[in-house]
């Protein structure tokens, strides 16, 4: 039993796990009948798809099994964060007060999800757009720029998203 | 709680008809792309929010709650690839003289 093929195992039984909560979720019934179909269907997605879903080389333990309570946590400031930004822009659109620049900085996440989400809540956030993700590096295009040097921009833009996320993954 | 709901849901309004009222306004694809895509998430958002405080807790708001989470997920992916095709083709953002 190589090391590879014990990798290639742990993928498909996570991917399998991931996929059937996503079962779960959508039909909500707790049939035998339902859940055998859905543990079976899963497992014959997680045997094909498992090297797409989870890469060759992600092998940290916290990029898979991510801590949920601060997930959590993360959704609650995000939704926060949307809303407060929102009545900003908002305001800016009614009034015509915006002053757009493209800035550029760095992010310290390591894994591939982590960097995504952050890109994600980046752009989910009103007045802030991700135009590019190439390795730690993001191109964020802001409504209302205050600066463009790199540090203090990356400091307001990601704000507490990027402390947060390295507690939920890498 | 039905009156959270009716908060929740003149909010939807209020950012939606902004959203769109920039779509109008705004110079050009980038701030576009800010006003519209993202004023109007939080619209939807806050309708379906609305829903869920009005079901209360029962199997329906469950549904509502993972449509939430997948709209969520997928659209500042949306945007992102507006955004990012236009970035690439190398559109200049405009930039208010001051």
């Amino acid at each position: 039993m190589t090391s590879s093929f014990k990798w290639a195992v742990t993928r498909i039984i996570l991917t399998t796990i991931y996929l059937f909560a996503g079962w779960l979720l959508f039909t909500g019934s707790t049939a035998p009948r339902s859940l055998l179909m859905g543990a079976g269907f899963s497992f014959l997605i997680a045997l094909t798809t498992f090297k797409l879903f989870i890469d060759d080389d992600e092998a940290a333990r916290r990029t898979l099994l991510p801590r949920v309570h601060w997930l959590l946590f993360y959704a609650i400031l995000v939704f926060y964060k949307v809303y407060v930004a929102s009545f900003q822009t908002a305001f800016a659109v009614l009034w015509g007060k915006y002053y757009p620049r493209v800035v550029h900085f760095r992010t310290r996440l390591n894994s591939d999800i982590a960097r995504s989400v952050i890109a994600g809540s980046i752009t989910l956030t009103p007045g802030t757009i991700t135009l590019e993700l190439t390795e730690d590096h993001l191109v964020v295009h802001w409504l209302n720029a205050s600066t463009t040097h790199s540090r203090f921009a990356g400091n307001i833009i990601k704000g507490s998203f990027e402390k947060l996320l390295k507690r939920v993954w890498v | 709680m039905s009156w959270a709901a009716v908060i929740f849901f003149i909010l939807g309004v209020f950012f939606a008809l902004t959203g769109h009222l920039g779509l109008l306004k705004a110079p050009d694809v980038y701030t576009r792309l800010q006003t519209s895509s993202t004023c109007s998430t939080t619209s939807v958002l806050s309708i379906l929010i609305a829903c869920m405080l009005l079901s209360g807790i029962s199997p329906f708001t469950g549904k509502v709650a993972a449509i939430t989470i997948f709209f969520i997920i997928t659209n500042p992916v949306a945007t992102h690839i507006i955004a990012r095709y236009a970035w690439e083709e190398g559109i200049v953002p405009w930039r208010r003289h001051q």
